[in-house]
């Protein structure tokens, strides 16, 4: 499929592989900007906070923006399949593939350009949610989270509340604080789009603000010995007046 | 080459890589497979009433030994290492769905203190208390834990939740007169009894460990006995 040396480049698209190479990586291209704007975020779980929002509106253009390339390298991939040399003898070596200057320069400027794109959308989500976990720091409840071998739980210091099931009250920002009691854990509170280490010694900052009902599934997303797979458990954000109920319930006290 | 004799490679070839697949798919299975003799609860005809609802009633007995020797001493069947703690006579504890299960364990070894006091409570017991040579308590202050059962499982839809958490409390050298945990065979061996009690759900499959880091130095001193099948930690199912 590669260009016969001394071809000239319009020459070269109107030969017949190309030309069905091409339309076969659009046609690609286009089913992966569907399966990434539309079906991959069915896969997701839902978001009960903005920062869960906008990973999946992130991971969505990330899709977009590397579908190009996954349409160019399967297309090619399946035309050469589907044309290879059938036969016992294999034939010689084709003539050897010079560099073409318009082509490196395309292919490079527009690698970088989607590279690019990717990096200043990352940094601006993520100095977005950085700003707004500093507005919130000063009225956000604090969650003390505890990884241990092979359970979390919570610790409430304001409604001094302990336990084993994460619950959160909606649109009140959390700042957990994040550590372990034996080896590296990872806390992954999943629909809420938080995950952070939970270190010996050293604690780690997450802030989110639950803005959705639902319930929460949480996890630990490092591999963390023997029954790591069974470091599960499960909360829920519920509404302001079920969260004072259930700290009563357990003891603690409200606001 | 032929068509006949490159089909012909073609099947080997594929039967070959189902045989190696299919080796080491069961030399891997028999490695992580469970090496414990299932613990049965033994069940009672008598039936209980909580909050109104009656349950059947079954028991079941652990003990907790600082060594395989003690372990042996109390008729418990051994592990392999003779220096590690250990549970006994089994870690995979086989309990009645939708009963009130009664559990005991003979406490036998020493402590330290533990990472995290939240694991000094009693959690998900029948009433929160456990009862302690006699006595009801809530909790155990965190210095004075020797180990915990801690059971707990995976939150999904097709069992219910069952999570419960007792500390042990450790035995010290100023208690119990001469009765110390000790190597010697000769020496009789006294403890202490702590009973519990909770109510299973429907059938399920949960993991039980202990918290209190009674490993070696490794890993917070959760290496070791604390990363092995068979000895800190194990399996209940509810049947």
């Amino acid at each position: 499929m590669a260009p016969t040396p001394g071809e000239k480049l319009t020459n070269f698209f109107k030969r017949r592989d190309v030309i069905i190479a091409s339309a076969l990586g659009v046609a690609i291209t286009a089913l992966t900007v569907i399966i990434g704007g539309w079906w991959y975020t069915k896969w997701m779980p839902t978001a009960l906070s903005t920062d869960m929002k906008s990973i999946e509106r992130l991971m969505v253009i990330f899709t977009w923006i590397s579908a190009p390339v996954c349409g160019a390298v399967v297309a090619i991939t399946l035309y050469t399949f589907f044309n290879r040399h059938k036969g016992d003898t294999p034939p010689e070596d084709g003539p050897a593939i010079r560099t073409r200057g318009p082509i490196v320069i395309l292919w490079s400027v527009v690698s970088s350009m989607l590279c690019l794109v990717a990096v200043v959308y990352g940094l601006i989500e993520l100095n977005s949610a950085e700003g707004k976990a500093q507005a919130d720091a000063p009225h956000a409840m604090i969650v003390e989270v505890t990884g241990n071998q092979w359970v979390w739980n919570f610790h409430y210091p304001a409604q001094d509340v302990t336990t084993d099931k994460l619950m959160l009250p909606i649109n009140q920002p959390v700042e957990f604080r994040i550590i372990s009691a034996d080896v590296n854990h990872s806390f992954w509170p999943v629909q809420l789009g938080v995950k952070a280490d939970a270190n010996r010694y050293q604690v780690t900052l997450a802030d989110t603000t639950p803005n959705k009902l639902g319930t929460i599934d949480v996890k630990c997303a490092e591999l963390c010995g023997l029954y790591h797979a069974y470091m599960e458990t499960t909360g829920a954000v519920t509404t302001r007046a079920d969260f004072n109920n259930w700290v009563t319930a357990q003891g603690g006290h409200t606001a | 080459m032929t068509a006949g004799k490159r089909a012909a490679s073609a099947i080997v070839g594929v039967l070959l890589g189902v045989a190696v697949v299919g080796a080491v798919g069961f030399t891997l299975h028999s490695a992580s497979a469970d090496p414990q003799k299932k613990l049965y609860a033994t069940k009672d005809s008598a039936t209980i009433s909580v909050d109104g609802k009656s349950y059947p009633k079954a028991a079941v007995t652990l003990g907790v030994y600082p060594d395989r020797q003690t372990a042996i001493d109390h008729g418990s069947t051994a592990n392999n290492k003779k220096d590690w703690v250990q549970y006994g006579p089994s870690t995979h504890i086989v309990l009645p769905a939708h009963t009130y299960v009664t559990m005991t364990i003979h406490v036998y070894d020493s402590g330290e203190n533990l990472n995290n006091p939240y694991f000094g409570r009693v959690v998900g017991t029948v009433g929160g208390t456990m009862n302690v040579d006699g006595q009801d308590v809530t909790s155990i202050p965190a210095d004075q834990v020797q180990h915990t059962f801690t059971l707990h499982g995976l939150p999904t839809t097709s069992q219910d939740p069952l999570y419960v958490n007792v500390p042990l409390l450790r035995v010290s050298t100023n208690e119990k007169g001469d009765f110390l945990p000790t190597t010697d065979a000769g020496t009789k061996l006294q403890g202490h009894t702590v009973t519990f009690s909770f109510i299973t759900g429907g059938k399920g499959e949960y993991v039980w460990n202990c918290e209190y880091p009674c490993g070696d130095g490794t890993y917070q001193k959760f290496g070791a006995v604390m990363g092995s099948y068979g000895y800190m930690s194990g399996k209940v199912s509810v049947a």
